[in-house]
């Protein structure tokens, strides 16, 4: 596994957790402990998407920064096999 | 109780001292600890321990 992919492992992983983290808080809006886990992993997991984009391609139309050439344009598609 | 969107504050209910016959109860989460190692709660499917209970063929594991 690259280290392309291992960042897209990662990037699936941090979002896990947040879903989990925010299924939790859902019934427990005032629990402050897993609001600063939820903070810390969602801190992370933006950071992940951001040098992802930066290193490889971005992966969302949010996060497609482009400079002189239209980033988002040419990063690969989904069906392309890219997924893994 | 409600917040400031009108919206009802989910708290935890006062477990009723006995249970009434025909009714179901599913205790309120506490928070106790995370899965430090996120890569294994993936693998679990899910960052509470206390809420991992893979099934061993025969019964679940409480």
């Amino acid at each position: 596994m690259n280290q392309k992919e291992q960042m897209l492992r990662d990037i699936g992983i941090v979002s896990f957790a947040l879903v989990d983290l925010a299924l939790y808080l859902d019934t427990h809006p005032n629990d402050c402990k897993a609001m600063e886990y939820f903070n810390h992993y969602n801190r992370i997991y933006h950071q992940l998407v951001k040098d992802f984009s930066q290193n490889y391609y971005p992966l969302m139309l949010t996060g497609a920064e482009s400079g002189k050439e239209w980033r988002w344009g040419a990063a690969p598609l989904p069906w392309e096999g890219v997924c893994g | 109780m409600k917040n400031e969107y009108g919206r009802e504050i989910p708290r935890p209910h006062p477990v009723p001292d006995e249970f009434a016959l025909a009714m179901a109860y599913v205790p309120w989460q506490k928070f106790e600890k995370l899965y430090d190692d996120l890569d294994k709660a993936y693998q679990y499917g899910t960052i509470f321990p206390e809420l991992n209970k893979p099934f061993t063929g025969r019964r679940c594991v409480s």
